[in-house]
């Protein structure tokens, strides 16, 4: 027997989730039709709550970084703790990207720093894996190795708890009895249904032929001055952002002032590499003037950028943009013309 | 944890208008905030907007900074009617500066265009405080017509300085006042009596001119590392974390804004 590994049940879980909101915000995943959203734990609404499925519509990061925030200029309350259930593998693979730029260097920000610090991540297994999920490809998986504070993986009439941190701890140690031990038995069953699920991952993949990370290395930055390729690409983006806005790793950001009464404010909004005023200076210079040249970008920060300078690719193979995307643009479709030279335009559909 | 994204307050002390469209600002900063040569802040006007400039100032100088900005774009046209007692929000500095230390006992070799000889004044300034340890110190100067030449009541005390500097001045276009050179900045780029083995180029000025400049330097014969480059992105939270200043694997503002030529050449649109 582990000692940090328990199980529980459902209605105890949600009798959990209703005692952790006397103190805390606690946030869970709904579904409606096939989509998983984020919101307030409503035991109201237990019914329609599934922690199990894919990842949600929405990325987590707009809980740590908002898409619309104050940043300096105003007295902030200290808000309540928050308690984020139902996360999945592909967000918490963000926070390698997030954290890198938010949490290191000489300066922190100050905003995500206190929000992580403030949150207690529950995590699920992914039960199902959808046709544009592919972790597995970009060295994830659909089930949670890191970044987490507590899992919950999902088994047929009990749910197995794993913590992996003190804040998960404080929480099995305050509600010790809505947890039971658990052992090998219980394991064993969830690695079944992880092995389930990512066959489930590597079926879509290899139908689609999406290449490795192994094999998508370096490769942005040979295919780099290939401007056929970029431009073909980039050719049915209506430069929308949308792609951006939901990544889980995108980090930029726009600074803009204003003010309430007399008292200046300065704001940020989510930015994205695809508008064409990102990289823009005031005397008009624009580093990347042509949208293919925005989308080569895009790609670059995230094979390019981030693997060399902290060894980790911004993308988790959650799938979002292939969902977002208004001009059918196909991350996984771009990923393997990059690979294979043979290149294919959009609509990838 | 001290907030990177709150400014402090500058108060405007004295306007110097040097061009049709750029003004020298002298501000006294409510709080403390000091700079090496190089390193860049945002300025901003309260409600309104920030932007980052390289203070033109000399390091030295704790009380007041200067900032000489060019009306370019919406913050800056707004910041050109602020008149002395206005007050401006200031945080930074931001970036690495210029290396001086391995620029001592070297020939420093300037070449400004335009607006951009304001950082070059800031390093300027640096040199004239320990003005014995350079060995010599060279100032090419180009701005597009006589009447946009900068810093104009200036720049004969700067003469003054020390019998070891060399300042030269061309227009691209003369008018009847005009003595000096006539043609791009890169026309009186030449070896002259350089020691070009035991140089640094240090260039400042719009994308196009820091071009060719470069060029020019490199058929010269001075090395890529020995080239320091002002690369001005859109530098907008100045802590590496907005992403908007990007240039390969560095953010300006972070890991710059000056690099030399070595470390960005070859990285893409760095001359846009």
């Amino acid at each position: 027997m582990k000692d940090n590994i328990y199980t529980i049940s459902k209605k105890d879980l949600f009798d959990l989730f209703s005692r952790l909101a006397s103190s805390s915000r606690v946030v869970v995943p709904y579904i409606k039709g096939e989509r998983f959203y984020f919101a307030d734990f409503d035991p109201e609404k237990e019914d329609s709550i599934e922690l199990g499925g894919i990842r949600q519509s929405e990325p987590v990061k707009s809980f740590f970084s908002r898409p619309r925030e104050k940043v300096s200029g105003f007295d902030k309350d200290k808000p309540k703790p928050l308690i984020l259930a139902g996360v999945k593998s592909c967000d918490l693979a963000g926070f390698y990207i997030q954290d890198s730029v938010f949490l290191t260097g000489d300066v922190k920000d100050p905003i995500y720093a206190s929000n992580r610090e403030n949150t207690t991540i529950i995590s699920v297994d992914c039960t199902f894996a959808k046709e544009t999920c592919f972790c597995l490809a970009i060295e994830g998986a659909p089930y949670p190795t890191a970044n987490f504070d507590m899992n919950l993986s999902i088994m047929d009439n009990n749910i197995l708890v794993e913590v992996a941190t003190a804040k998960g701890e404080a929480i099995v140690s305050r509600y010790r009895m809505f947890f039971k031990s658990a052992g090998t038995r219980h394991t064993q069953i969830r690695d079944s249904n992880r092995r389930a699920v990512s066959d489930e991952v590597k079926d879509f993949i290899n139908k689609r032929g999406t290449p490795d990370s192994s094999k998508i290395k370096g490769m942005v930055k040979e295919k780099y001055n290939l401007q056929e390729l970029w431009q073909d690409t980039a050719s049915t983006c209506v430069e929308c952002g949308a792609c951006n806005l939901i990544c889980p790793t995108c980090h930029c950001f726009l600074l803009f002032d204003g003010s309430r009464g007399v008292h200046p404010i300065r704001n940020r909004i989510w930015d994205a590499c695809l508008y064409k005023s990102f990289a823009r200076v005031a005397g008009g210079a624009n580093p990347r003037k042509h949208l293919y040249e925005r989308m080569r970008n895009r790609f670059d920060k995230k094979f390019s950028f981030f693997p060399e300078t902290i060894g980790k690719f911004a993308c988790t193979g959650c799938g979002r943009c292939i969902d977002a995307c208004a001009g059918d643009i196909d991350i996984r479709e771009v990923l393997k013309g990059l690979v294979n030279g043979k290149w294919n335009k959009p609509p990838h559909k | 944890m001290k907030n990177p994204y709150s400014s402090i307050q500058a108060e405007v002390l004295n306007v110097v208008t040097e061009s049709a469209n750029i003004k020298t600002f002298t501000i006294k900063p409510r709080g403390e905030i000091g700079f090496r040569a190089g390193q860049f802040m945002e300025v901003s006007l309260p409600g309104i907007g920030e932007a980052p400039f390289t203070p033109s100032s000399n390091h030295n100088n704790k009380e007041t900074l200067d900032f000489t900005i060019m009306s370019a774009g919406r913050v800056t046209k707004l910041i050109h009617e602020a008149k002395p007692g206005d007050i401006f929000g200031l945080r930074g500095p931001y970036g690495l500066g210029y290396p001086l230390d391995t620029f001592k006992s070297k020939e420093v070799f300037i070449v400004g265009g335009g607006v951009g000889l304001a950082p070059l004044r800031a390093l300027l300034y640096a040199l004239f405080n320990e003005i014995d340890s350079y060995k010599k110190i060279t100032v090419k100067y180009g701005a597009r017509t006589p009447k946009d030449i900068i810093y104009k009541g200036e720049i004969d005390t700067w003469r003054t300085k020390s019998k070891n500097i060399n300042i030269e001045i061309s227009t691209d276009i003369g008018d009847d006042t005009w003595k000096g050179n006539v043609g791009l900045v890169t026309t009186i780029l030449n070896k002259d009596s350089l020691d070009i083995e035991n140089s640094v180029a240090i260039v400042c000025g719009p994308p196009i001119m820091m071009k060719f400049v470069t060029f020019k330097l490199l058929d010269l014969g001075f090395k890529d590392n020995q080239v320091y480059l002002s690369m001005e992105k859109n530098m907008s939270c100045g802590i590496g974390k907005c992403g908007h200043c990007r240039i390969g694997p560095f953010y300006a503002c972070k890991d710059g804004p000056v690099f030399t030529y070595d470390k960005i050449k070859g990285l893409p649109n760095i001359w846009d």
